[in-house]
């Protein structure tokens, strides 16, 4: 109570009162996310006070648009949104893992336990569960031929969870494809090379893979070819409007002609620039070809005339990213100075096209030659689709990266679950001397909480199936849930898998947050009501 | 045309962006009203250096700001992110999932309620009894605004609105760079943020600069340097005019603590390394300056101060969009681009960046009873920490004037005015002459629009005169009584800063760096090494001694 001494405003919770507080914060927001799990979860709307709709199932939207309070509450947050930051998926998981290990926690300290001892049995829980895991998970083999089937599967059993099983199906093979397209082999996958383009135009079903490029912009001269073909494809960074250049920066003309004349000087040097362009262009382009400049630094009109007129087409204020891309989908390389024109550092494409929607432009750059790069272009009649659909294609992307680089897979619909909580009960528990045996039974029944809430979901009484998951494990086999009748199934013929990654780092940062959470014996804040209730 | 886009970080950017807009939306609803005064109707002012024409998918045309707006979430208030303009029909905002066939989970916020000023832009039709109305809806501005949407009446464009999300932090808490650092980077805001940046800067044709306000009282001096750094490397040659902007309120607390010191020092550091031009606003009190001599202020609330802010910022700004003409027309004189604003008042001599603003608001008439001086002297100084008498024969100024009236309620030629700035400099008592000065005019003045707050003293007239005699006994009037005000605004590169600077400076050596410094632990915290201080040391030191020749004998003898 010393801080009472120090601040009279501070508040102080004592340690069974600090205890629940973050008791219940971990499972009021496990509630909150508890529906959205699996293929037969909910999906939330969130309609804000000025009328925005956000459509999500994916936890980590979720928890970004929720405006949380409670410092435990974003705490456990925080590891989620960390979740998906490293490992793509698993925010909901997390959150649920951490509810769980907090609720059994409960119990056990209610029953008078310290938990301490919780925590050590913990410890001990998680490294026997990471080892269950090493032997558990299905190891694929990432030759120069990859498993293709296999991502497929990985891929639509996120995407499953998030859309609809026609566009999940749909997008399966066009978020495989994309990233063996930019797979390089004794590279990291750079997940950054596939474009992700969004139009408000038709429906969902319309979103396809582009191999090639979408830009998101158009040429801005109204002589400018709306389509071409065989383009001679230039990706430069050189400025090709006026400014004042460094060198008269400071200079101040002392009478109009002076003005004239440096204006006239610095405009002669962007038409130099520009004519540069055209010899190359001129150079290298036959009767059928054409010439197409995507520029990362502006071009003013009138050197779009100048251009326009030879028939070029010319984009400005590309973005970064896209220079890469580019380079990669249409060969060449990026240019940063008209000094290194050369017909080498041309790409190519087979179409270039503008599409118009409103006042949005976009250019297609398609029919390249060995595409390293590509773009997923997503449709959808209004934004909240569109939002929904991005946030599962960038889920099903990181889950065939992980796929590929962690060179295996975990079968997934529970199956893990109930067998490393099998694992824990039947042999590690029996190693653990005196009460920290509680805390790896807690953990043990904590890691149910995955296949329970999937059943729950689906409609299914949560007890039947357990019971008949874990004696249907008990003869022998590896066993998942059926969400359609609550029959085991084998995940391996349903096509069922996990990332590995993603459950390692979930078996890794729950208990790591739980235990912390444990400890806490008091809660000090200044100035502050902290009980009031919060969301 | 030489475009400008506009860049609005943190709360209080934000509420003097909006009443910025209102000011400009006004001056493009009396240019197309054929009833106005025909001073509003040819302005000879081209808006489209602000403004972008675009259409929606349905093919209505929109004329909307070039401009970034970024605020925590949940500061909108009533307005969507996306604007007004480009919603979707009603068919296609269904409240259904196309997506996913499983059940609906829907969460349904309270719907905020607008206030009367909103629900009368909204309305279709107007009611009788107008007059009654509009005297309601400045009274409930006046009772309560909580957010910068609650008083603006322009319309954005849905790239314009970016809301960081995700941070789980209430706004009081998100008040120091430490906290700030690592917002941009996080989460793919950063990227997101540039992006709409790009698409304003694409559509320009020649880009002449980006004006940028912040919000540098607390996190987001953060967000906005990551931002401005990133642009650095974008656009090089795009000069950029940050202006920091704080509220009366940010500044409130009785004693600065040693994280607010540093937190100047740093933010300060930190942002004036990403732009050509920084100009500081925000006087800790501006219910006692000279500022509001003619304006009953009040210090409490961010929607009246920023009204001051805001006219300033607007006067400031004009010579960038006055239409060059051959010869300068009768409208307005001596246009200015944002890069010949930048090489004149820090290429002269000194290489100092940081410019005073001041304003005087309303201007008082060019030739009256108080001939003495009135203009130079009624100059109030909106940057805080400045030596008011300061002997400084390399100030650079520049000065606009807008809407000047002659005597009374007679507006002046753009040549009165010339004639009448010059020969106050030249009766001016040598001190306060500057080594140069420019000056631009326009007859154009400030229209004060429906939801300007009621800041007016009772000697302010309807054209912004200023009045011998109170007219009512009212003391506040607000734009139901005052149409228009004539505004100067002043850019001064001076030594008076000197103080603003060595503060700074001061805080960050004694607080930051020194060996047990009270703050040691403070910037650690916020991810700062000491490597990293004394460069920014060194750069403020710099800063110091471009203005101050004496500084570097002085700190080598230490």
């Amino acid at each position: 109570m010393s801080v009472r001494v120090l601040n009279p405003n501070a508040e102080v919770l004592n340690k069974s009162a600090a205890l629940h507080m973050t008791i219940n914060a971990a499972k009021g927001l496990q509630d909150v996310l508890k529906s959205n799990l699996g293929p037969k979860g909910t999906i939330k709307m969130l309609v804000g006070g000025s009328g925005d709709i956000k459509l999500t199932k994916d936890g980590n939207t979720l928890l970004k648009e929720m405006q949380i309070q409670n410092p435990t509450a974003i705490m456990i947050a925080r590891t989620a949104v960390a979740q998906d930051d490293i490992s793509g998926d698993g925010t909901t998981s997390t959150v649920i893992f951490i509810g769980e290990l907090m609720k059994q926690s409960d119990r056990c300290i209610d029953e008078g336990m310290h938990p301490r001892v919780l925590v050590d049995g913990f410890e001990i829980a998680k490294k026997a569960t990471l080892q269950f895991l090493e032997n558990f998970k299905t190891p694929v083999v990432m030759g120069d031929e990859v498993d293709k089937e296999m991502l497929k599967m990985v891929a639509r059993t996120t995407l499953r969870t998030k859309l609809y099983e026609g566009l999940a199906d749909q997008l399966t093979d066009i978020v495989v494809n994309s990233v063996l397209c930019i797979r390089k082999p004794e590279e990291a996958i750079d997940l950054f090379m596939v474009e992700i383009m969004h139009m408000r135009h038709k429906f969902d079903v319309d979103t396809r893979l582009v191999e090639g490029l979408v830009l998101d912009h158009g040429s801005r001269h109204p002589d400018m070819k709306r389509r071409a073909e065989n383009c001679h494809i230039l990706t430069c960074n050189v400025s090709l409007e006026y400014e004042k250049s460094e060198i008269n920066a400071g200079f101040f003309y002392s009478n109009a002609e002076q003005r004239e004349a440096m204006v006239t000087a610095e405009r002669r040097s962007v038409d130099e620039r520009v004519k540069k362009i055209i010899e190359l262009k001129n150079k290298v382009c036959g009767d059928n070809d054409n010439f197409v400049i995507i520029n990362q630094k502006g071009i003013d009109p009138p050197s779009l005339d100048l251009l326009a007129r030879e028939g070029i087409i010319a984009l400005r204020r590309a973005k970064r990213r896209n220079m890469e891309r580019l380079v990669l989908a249409c060969g060449g390389e990026a240019v940063n100075s008209v000094d290194d024109l050369t017909p080498e550092s041309l790409g190519w494409a087979g179409l270039v096209y503008e599409h118009v929607l409103g006042e949005e432009k976009y250019t297609f750059v398609e029919q390249v030659k060995n595409p390293n790069s590509c773009t997923i272009l997503i449709k959808g009649p209004n934004d909240h689709t569109i939002a929904q659909i991005k946030d599962a294609v960038r889920d099903g992307l990181r889950s065939v990266k992980n796929t590929i680089e962690d060179e295996c897979v975990v079968l997934g619909a529970g199956a893990f679950e109930v067998a490393a909580r099998q694992h824990l009960i039947n042999e590690v528990k029996k190693t653990v001397q005196g009460r920290a045996q509680l805390g790896v039974e807690a953990f043990a029944n904590a890691l149910l909480v995955v296949p329970k809430t999937l059943a729950e979901n689906a409609g299914l009484d949560t007890q039947d199936v357990i019971i008949s998951l874990t004696s249907e494990h008990d003869k022998g086999n590896v066993v998942g849930l059926n969400l359609q009748d609550g029959e085991p199934i084998d995940p391996q013929l349903a096509g069922i898998f996990d990332n590995y990654s993603v459950k390692r780092q979930l078996i890794n940062s729950g208990p790591v947050i739980a235990s912390q959470l444990l400890l806490v014996d008091e809660v000090i804040r200044a100035g502050r009501n902290m009980r009031k209730p919060t969301a | 045309m030489r475009e400008i886009v506009t860049i609005q970080v943190g709360e209080f950017a934000n509420f003097v962006g909006s009443h910025f807009w209102n000011f400009q939306d006004e001056l493009l609803g009396l240019a197309s009203d054929p009833e106005s005064d025909p001073i509003f109707r040819n302005h000879n002012l081209n808006m489209d250096v602000l403004y972008r024409s675009g259409e929606t998918l349905q093919g209505v045309a929109t004329y909307t700001p070039r401009l970034v707006s970024v605020n925590l979430k949940g500061s909108l208030g009533t307005m969507s992110s996306r604007g007004t303009l480009y919603n979707e029909g009603s068919s296609s905002r269904s409240d259904s999932s196309t997506t996913w066939f499983g059940d609906v989970d829907t969460q349904r916020s309270e719907p905020r309620k607008r206030n009367l000023f909103l629900q009368s832009l909204y309305e279709e039709e107007p009611k009788e009894g107008k007059e009654i109305e509009d005297k309601d809806i400045v009274g409930c501005l006046d009772e309560g605004v909580d957010c910068w949407t609650d008083f603006s009446k322009s319309h954005y464009h849905p790239q314009s609105l970016y809301e960081l999300n995700g941070l789980w932090m209430d706004p009081q808490d998100f008040n120091n760079y430490g906290i700030g650092k690592d917002v941009f980077s996080e989460a793919s805001r950063g990227e997101e943020i540039c992006d709409r940046l790009r698409f304003f800067v694409e559509e320009c044709d020649h880009i002449q600069g980006i004006k940028f306000l912040v919000d540098d009282s607390g996190g987001f001096s953060a967000v906005a340097a990551d931002f401005l750094e990133s642009m650095a490397d974008e656009y090089t040659n795009v000069p950029v005019l940050l202006y920091s902007v704080r509220s009366p309120m940010s500044q409130m607390t009785p004693k600065k603590t040693v994280s607010h010191k540093l937190h100047d020092a740093i933010s300060f550091s930190r942002l004036s390394s990403f732009c050509k031009l920084f100009t500081p606003i925000g006087l800790p009190s501006l219910t006692g300056s000279k500022a509001s001599k003619f304006l009953n202020l009040g210090d409490e609330k961010p929607y009246r101060s920023s009204a001051v802010y805001a006219a300033t910022l607007h006067a400031s700004t004009i010579p960038f969009r006055m239409r060059p003409s051959s010869s300068d027309s009768s409208e307005v004189s001596s246009s200015m681009d944002v890069n010949t604003l930048v090489q004149l008042l820090t290429g002269r001599g000194r290489q100092n960046i940081v410019a005073i603003l001041e304003s005087a608001m309303p201007a008082p008439p060019l030739a009256g009873k108080q001939l003495e001086n009135t203009l130079l002297t009624n100059l109030q100084a909106l940057t805080p920490e400045v030596t008011e008498d300061i002997e400084d024969n390399q100030a650079v100024e520049s000065m606009c004037i807008l809407g000047a009236l002659r005597s009374e309620d007679k507006e002046a030629s753009v040549s009165e005015v010339k004639n009448a700035v010059d020969a106050s400099y030249e009766q001016a008592i040598t001190k306060t002459k500057p080594l140069f000065c420019s000056l631009s005019v326009s007859r154009c003045p400030l229209p004060v629009p429906l939801p300007f707050p009621s800041i007016f003293g009772n000697l302010v007239g309807r054209k912004g005169e200023i009045l011998s005699s109170p007219v009512s006994d009212a003391l506040y009037r607000g734009s139901l009584d005052v149409h228009s005000i004539p505004i100067a605004a002043r850019w001064r590169s001076s030594s008076a800063i000197l103080p603003f600077l060595e503060n700074r400076m001061g805080n960050l050596e004694k607080l930051g760096i020194q060996w047990g410094a009270m703050g040691s632990d403070v910037v650690r915290t916020w991810g700062f090494g000491r490597e990293e201080l004394q460069e920014m040391r060194e750069s403020l030191s710099k800063m110091v001694s471009e203005l101050n020749p004496q500084f570097f004998e002085s700190s080598d003898s230490d």
